[in-house]
Formats: structure tokens, sequence, C-alpha cells
């Protein structure tokens, strides 16, 4: 199994530290935090991650105002966006597939299974 | 006094009696006087005659011989005779031969005149011829003096006179006396008569006593006193009649013034009625002017007749106004985005077609200056007593301020879950890592803790959840995407949701297969489903079973959860659908239930237009069941939400099913097409698509030709190979231009295509409608369009 990146962008600090610790913990992956869309898409270009778990519901960039900026820019355009989101309604998440996501997890999440939720989603191994 | 008395019966008795006897008199006395002057007269000429001859004979010697002396003699013995007063013998040649003229005044006449009588100056003179042997020898004169004669005559006539008039008097004493008989009771009469007429007395009779002698008199008496009787009688009767004619009148009198109070209380009801009718008519009046909704009355041209100051208000037009074009024209042209909104959807004008009523809540309806504002109105068609259609009612709301706060609602419960999940997120995320032991090793009471703390905030979470699902579903918010689903195929797919759990609690799961295809959300009926075997599971102890079983009804599908736990106490039954309702205080603690689950359940199966209830199990345990509409019942929650919704029940509205795997896009199709009054069935797979047209034999068929498990083709040749289908007009609506080769085999009924990408929605519904148009006159062939 390669060593993962993993791009976490959340305006909540707890949920990032949260997110952080529970990956390193049970998947051994880097895992890169960013407090915002406008953070998140700067470290996305600098580091490209492997994937990139992004909050949908945020000040000033949203979730998918986010990830249209990612899916403009080639450098991004092909890394895996899963939504971490507390957003569970049926409708938000049909909406939020179409905007071409690879799956979305909700809030809260067990931290003991999120890093093989993210497999699942990204059919990693 | 005299005129009457000489029109008195007495009177003209006496009179009568008078004449009569006078008259009589008068002719005897007449009678008597001229036989006696005829007698003195015949005397007179036979003494004369007499004498006449006497002397002739005598004197017929002397004159033979001319002895004048002897002649003179036998004249001179007509002195016995005083009423001779002359007489002479003259010669055959008529000269005087003797004289007698006792009087000296008196002389015999100097010629003869002819033989016979003749009467002159108070004398009757003879002149006789003396006759001897035959040979005439003189004449003989002789005149008697008449005069006694008429002194004889004078005394006839004084005598006569004197008899008269004696008898007259004789006549008037005995008249008096003798017409009293008659007169009397004629008089009586009269008198009687007079006062019967007078004094109007009846009982008076004439007297009796004068009618007693049996002549006219008497009968006429005795008649008049049988009339008086008779009228006396008839009188009476009359008197009778009268009194009970008063009596009759008095009766009807009360009769009719009885009828006339009753006339009256009748009429005072009527007035008070009318009172109350025009205090109706002034509280409906009263009422319609403060109704907050804005009321339309509108007529059979679809011109607005009537509108309440609320409609005014919030139309901002005035009644004059609004009656410048149809009620559509002028508030209702427009969809909110101003696309044009033909006439012919309009709730009001289906509402006016069909005699239905409409009721409409997501519309809009224009204002004059040209800004619109959100409604809820509803259309109701305006009869008469003889159901006779009127017009229409037009009630509408706007509903603004509701959809502002049902927005911000909505809002609130979004963003406070959000809010609240975030920060459960991170208490969730490190007490799960703290329970984990990978941060180090924690007592096992400390481990208890976290446990707990863990437990119960995913119990928050699924609380937080269900409030945002109860909210969502209970508002209208989340829709109900509805689509022909299996039953038996959301009732696998919820038993293997909950496989794992019932493993878990010991519980086993049983599934009898039941057949029926449903006409619903599969995600919300599974969810149900779900939620009911979850609580089953939660509340049936190790080792018992829970049992899933289905049966399709008329209209309905009946899905049964039977579980042998310790069931529900039957007063519990009605109210568990309730919210946070629990049959324990202690479930939500033990059970981890949020409470909400069942409210949930009441919520999805509502908005489906189902029910839902619990029984008893016997001998133990419980029994959750609910309804689903079927596919073919079409009776949708919202059958009076929308015209398209109410059409669904018409039977008679073409049905048309459209094929097509993209469920936005056919959701937009179907909606569409619902909004022209036609019912729709839906299919996302070319099996499913085959079944449905045999179950169904739509009207027309909508096909895509990219499906999930067999293409348009394989659809259309399924179904040539049934006569029935075989038939039916077919509009292939595809993504993928169809090339003239391949058409044939896609011919069905009459079929039409058309590409997706080529036409707009619009020009979808146009086509579908002409071809159900086309259908209904059977024209068969094939064209292509776009």
């Amino acid at each position: 199994m390669s060593h993962k990146q993993l791009l976490v962008i959340d305006d909540e600090s707890d949920i990032r530290e949260v997110v952080k610790l529970s990956l390193q913990l049970t998947e051994d992956w880097t895992v890169m935090t960013a407090n915002g869309g406008a953070a998140g898409m700067a470290l996305a270009l600098s580091t490209e991650p492997d994937a990139i778990l992004l909050d949908v519901m945020m000040p000033d960039m949203d979730g998918p105002s986010t990830l249209r900026v990612l899916q403009r820019q080639g450098a991004t355009r092909s890394i895996p966006v899963i939504f971490l989101t507390a957003k569970v309604q049926a409708a938000d998440r049909q909406k939020f597939m179409q905007l071409g996501v690879w799956g979305i997890i909700p809030k809260p999440f067990d931290p003991l299974t999120l890093g093989q939720q993210i497999k699942d989603v990204l059919s990693w191994p | 006094m005299t005129a009457k008395r000489k029109h008195s019966i007495r009177g003209k008795l006496t009179g009568i009696i008078m004449v009569t006897s006078t008259t009589a008199v008068l002719l005897t006395c007449l009678g008597f006087t001229v036989s006696g002057l005829l007698n003195l007269q015949k005397r007179l000429i036979a003494d004369l005659s007499t004498i006449a001859h006497v002397v002739g004979s005598n004197s017929t010697a002397a004159l033979t011989f001319g002895d004048r002396q002897a002649a003179r003699e036998v004249l001179n013995a007509l002195r016995a005779k005083p009423s001779i007063i002359a007489a002479g013998i003259y010669t055959a040649r008529g000269e005087p031969f003797a004289r007698y003229e006792p009087n000296a005044s008196i002389s015999i006449p100097a010629t003869l005149m002819e033989d016979g009588f003749h009467e002159r100056n108070d004398r009757l003179e003879l002149y006789y011829a003396i006759h001897l042997d035959h040979q005439r020898l003189g004449t003989l004169y002789i005149a008697t003096d008449t005069r006694d004669r008429n002194v004889r005559l004078k005394e006839y006539g004084e005598i006569a006179a004197g008899i008269v008039l004696f008898s007259l008097f004789v006549a008037f004493v005995l008249a008096a006396g003798l017409q009293r008989g008659i007169s009397r009771p004629i008089v009586e009469l009269a008198r009687v008569a007079r006062l019967v007429s007078q004094h109007k007395n009846y009982s008076m009779r004439a007297g009796r006593r004068l009618a007693n002698n049996g002549d006219e008199i008497s009968n006429l008496i005795t008649g008049f006193n049988g009339m008086l009787a008779e009228i006396e009688q008839r009188d009476h009767k009359l008197l009778l009649y009268q009194t009970q004619l008063e009596e009759t009148v008095a009766c009807r009198t009360a009769e009719l013034t009885y009828a006339n109070e009753e006339l009256l209380t009748a009429k005072n009801t009527a007035e008070r009625i009318a009172e109350i009718n025009a205090q109706l008519a002034r509280e409906s009046a009263l009422i319609l002017n403060s109704a907050t909704d804005g009321i339309l009355g509108v007529g059979l041209d679809n011109r607005v007749t009537f509108m309440n100051p609320a409609a005014t208000q919030m139309l901002g037009m005035t009644l004059s106004e609004l009656k410048e074009k149809s009620i559509h024209e002028a508030i209702h042209h427009s969809h909110a985005d101003g696309t044009p909104w033909p006439e012919s959807d309009c709730a009001n004008t289906l509402a006016m077609r069909r005699g239905q009523s409409f009721k409409v809540t997501d519309q809009h309806f224009w204002r004059l200056d040209g800004t619109s504002f959100p409604v809820e109105y509803s259309s109701k068609p305006m009869l008469d007593e003889d159901g006779n259609q009127l017009g229409s009612v037009v009630i509408f709301r706007d509903v603004t301020e509701r959809r502002a706060i049902e927005r911000l609602k909505s809002e609130f419960v979004s963003t406070v879950s959000h809010e609240l999940r975030t920060p459960l997120t991170s208490i969730r995320g490190a007490l799960g890592l703290l329970g984990s032991g990978l941060l180090g090793s924690i007592g096992e009471k400390g481990q208890r803790m976290l446990e707990i703390a863990v437990s119960n905030t995913d119990r928050l979470v699924r609380l937080i959840n269900d409030i945002l699902d109860l909210e969502r579903i209970g508002s209208g918010k989340v829709e109900i995407a509805r689509s022909p689903v299996d039953a038996n195929t959301v009732m696998v797919q919820a038993l293997e949701g909950l496989q794992s759990m019932a493993d878990e609690a010991g519980v086993r799961l049983t599934h009898v297969p039941a057949a029926g295809a449903l006409w619903g959300d599969s995600d919300r009926i599974i969810q149900t489903l779900t939620n009911l075997l979850g609580n089953a599971i939660k509340f049936s102890p190790p080792d018992t079973t829970v049992t899933l079983t289905g049966v399709a009804g008329q209209t309905h599908f009946a899905f049964c959860v039977a579980d042998q736990g310790r069931g529900i106490p039957d007063e519990k039954l009605d109210t568990i659908f309730e919210r946070f309702s629990q049959i324990d205080a202690s479930d939500s603690r033990d059970k981890g239930g949020s409470g909400l689950g069942l409210a949930i359940c009441q919520s999805i199966v509502s908005a489906h237009g189902g029910r839902i209830w619990a029984e008893s199990n016997r001998p133990s345990g419980s029994r959750f069941q609910f309804t689903i509409p079927l596919a073919n019942s079409f009776v949708a929650a919202t059958e009076s939400e929308s015209p398209a919704a109410t059409a669904h029940q018409n039977g008679d509205a073409p049905s048309i099913l459209v094929v097509e795997d993209d469920l936005d896009l056919a959701r937009v199709m179907t909606t569409a097409l619902q909004s022209h009054g036609i019912r729709t069935l839906h299919a996302t797979r070319g099996s499913e698509a085959v079944q449905l047209c045999r179950q169904h034999q739509p009207s027309l068929i909508v096909l895509d030709l990219t499906l999930p498990d067999v293409d348009g083709f394989a659809v259309v040749s399924a179904l040539r190979e049934s006569p029935a289908l075989a038939h039916i007009p077919l509009l292939v609506y595809s993504a993928l231009d169809v090339g003239s080769a391949d058409q044939p085999r896609l011919h069905l009924g009459h079929t039409e295509f058309l590409t997706k990408s080529r036409c707009s929605m619009a020009d979808f519904e146009g086509h579908v409608i002409r071809l159900l148009e086309l259908a209904t006159s059977d024209t068969e062939g094939a064209q292509h369009v776009a």
C-alpha cells in the first residue's frame, strides 16, 4: 500500500484535528489541512494530494465553489474530491453528486471507520 | 178628494149602477113616448079616415044632384068632432062645393092636393076621393088640428123626465147601499194591503168575515190572506235563513278572521325570513368584504363579475380594470419566471370545462403594475339549484409571507441541523478516538463512560436527522418522487439492510414474497419499512421472529411488519405515531430511538396517500401496517393539489408510458404531461416498460433508446409480438438521431422521432398532445420530425 497524501479542507479546526488524527492513527496517511476554500486551493496546487476531503458549508468560499475552482485548474482537476458534510438530505446528495464529487461522507463520522469509508469511495485497496 | 172619490171603487160602482139604471129608465120612457105618439097618429088617421068615409058616402047624393045645402048639412055634422078644424067638398073639377069652416081664420084650400094625408102647419089634412059606382064624384077635404097631439107629446116628455129623475134618486140610494157589499171587502183588502206595505207586517189579515160568502172577492181575500200567510211563512223562513246565514256568516267571519290571523302570522314570518335573508345577505356581503382571502366571481365568458375588497387590494386593480380581459389574461397569464401560461392549462379553465373543483398551491397571480405574487387558489364551478353552471368562484390567498416563513423555517432547521452537527462531529470523532484505545489505554470504567458518550452522541445525531427529515417531509419540502415500484423489491431491500441488526439481536427475519406494482417513492418506502422493521427487531426478545408480508388490495398495497415482542397496550395504539411518543419512558434511552421514527413513517405514508396503523399481534407482539397506492389506481396523494394530479383520477384521460432511465428528465417530462391532464406511467427499464404496456395498454409510448437493460429496439420488437400492443402510437425521444435505415425497426403504431438536443420541453409536449389527438382519430403512418 503506497503512502497517501490527503488534503482536508474544513473551516472548523476541531474537525480538522479529529480527521487528521483519525486518519493518521488508522491509515497512516499524510494528512494536510486547510481552514477554507482559498487556502485549500493553494495547498492543493502546491502539494497535489491523492484526494481531498472537502467541507460543504464554509464561510467565504463554500465546498461547491472550491470544487469548481479545483475542477478548472489542470493541476487539480483529476484529484478526487469527497464531500465531508453535515448536509445529508437526499436532494443535497443528488445535487452534490452531479457536481462531480467522488463521494459523500456524512458528518458526524466514525473516526475509526473514516479511512475505510474514504478507501471505499476511491476504490483504494 | 173628488178625484179620489171618482176613482174609488165605491164611486165607480155607484156610477155604474146609476148610469145603467138611468139608461134603462130613459130608454123605457122613450119607448113609451114613441109608442104613444105612434098610437095617437094612428088613431088620428083612423078617425079621419072613418070620418072621411062616412062624410064621403053621405055626400054622394048631394054631389050627384048638386044639392049644396045637403052637402053643407052633411059637413055640419062634423061639429061633433071639435078636433076637425076645417072640411070641404070639392067637385070633380075641383071647385069647392060645400065648406065647413068653424074657425073663421081657417079656410079650406083653394086648390086640391094629391089624395092622401098631408101634415102642415099644425094640422093633418086628408084629401079623400068620393066615388059612386066607380065614378069619381068629387074630393073631400078634412083638416084636423094636431096641436092636441103635440100637447100630449109634451106631457109624455115631462112624465118621462120625472120618472128618470126619480129613478136616478132611487138608483143612487140603492147603489149606495148595494155597492157596499162589493166595495167594503175590496176597500178592506186595500187598507190591509196598504198597512202591510206600510208596516211590512205580514201577520195582518184582511177581514175573514167578509170572505165567507164564497164569491170572487172572498176568493180574492182568501188568496190575499193565503199570500200573506205564504209571505209571512217565507218571511219566517227568510228570517230563519237569515239567522242561519248570520250564523254561517259569523262562522265564516270567524274562520276568515282566523285565516287572516294566520295570514298575518305567515306574513310576519315571511317578513322575518326576508329580514333574516336580508341580514344574511348583509352578513354574506360583510363576510365577503371582510374576508382576507381574495374572492372572484367568474362568468361563463371567463370574465370576472365580482371581486371583494381583499381581491382588489391584492391584485391592485379594480373590477372594471379586471373585466377588460378574461381572468386568465388579466392575472394568470404567465409563470413566475415570465414565460407565458396557456389558458388551456389554467385551473379555472379546467374547473369551468370539467365542472370540477381545482386547488392550486404553487402558482402566481399578476398585478396590474406587472408584478406577481405567489398564490394558493381554488377554482370551484358555480352551479345553480338545477345544476346548471353559471361560472366559477376563485378564492385566492397571497402566500408571499407564508412562503417566506416556510423558507425561513426550513433554512432555520437546516442551519440548526448543520450547526449542531458540526460540534457533534468533533465530539463524536474525539470520543471515538479516545474509546478506540489508539491514544492510550483508559481504565475500564473510563472506557464504559466513553461508550456511553459515543452511543448518546450517535443518538443525538439520529435525533437531529429525524427532526430534519420530519420537518422536510411534513412541510412537503421533500418531494415524493413517484414512479412505479415493485413491492417485493423494496421489501427485499429493506430486509437486507436490517439483516445484520437482526442477527445481532438474535431475531429471525422472515419474508413472505408478494407481488404488487406500487406508485410511490421507493427510497421513502424502504425508509418506512426499515424504520418499522428496526423497531420490531429492537423490541423483540432473542429467538423470536419478525415477519414482513404484503398484500395487494383494489387500490392500495398493504405492508405488514409483525413481531412477537412485548406488544403495545391498546390505549397506545393510536398515539404511538405522535412525535416523541414512547410506550415506556425508558425506551428511547435503552433502545436508542429518537422518538420520531413512527412520526416520520406516518408523514411518508400520508404523503403517498396511504394509511399507517398499529394493532396487537395475538398472542404476543404487535403488527404495524401501512398502505401505498397501486400504480394502476393512481389515486395520488396530491389529488387536489393541481389540475394534473386531479386528472389522474379521471379514468378517461389518456395515459402515456414514459420510458426514460434519467430520473430527473423523466420527472420533468411526466410533470409537464400531467399539467395537460394526461396520466403518466414511468418505466426506467425496458423490461419494466413492456410489463407496464401489458398491464395498462397506454395511449402513447414515449421511448428513450438507451436503457439500462435492453435498448429501445428490443422494447419495440417485444411489443410487436403482442397484437394488443403492436399498434400503440410511439414517440421515440432519444439523445441520438435515428437514421432512416433504423427507423423501420422502431415502428409500432403511428411513430414519430424527436431528438432531445433539438427540441425544447414545449416542443415535446406539443408533439405528445398532437400524437394523442392523432391516436384518437386512429391515423397511422410514420413521420420523421426534427
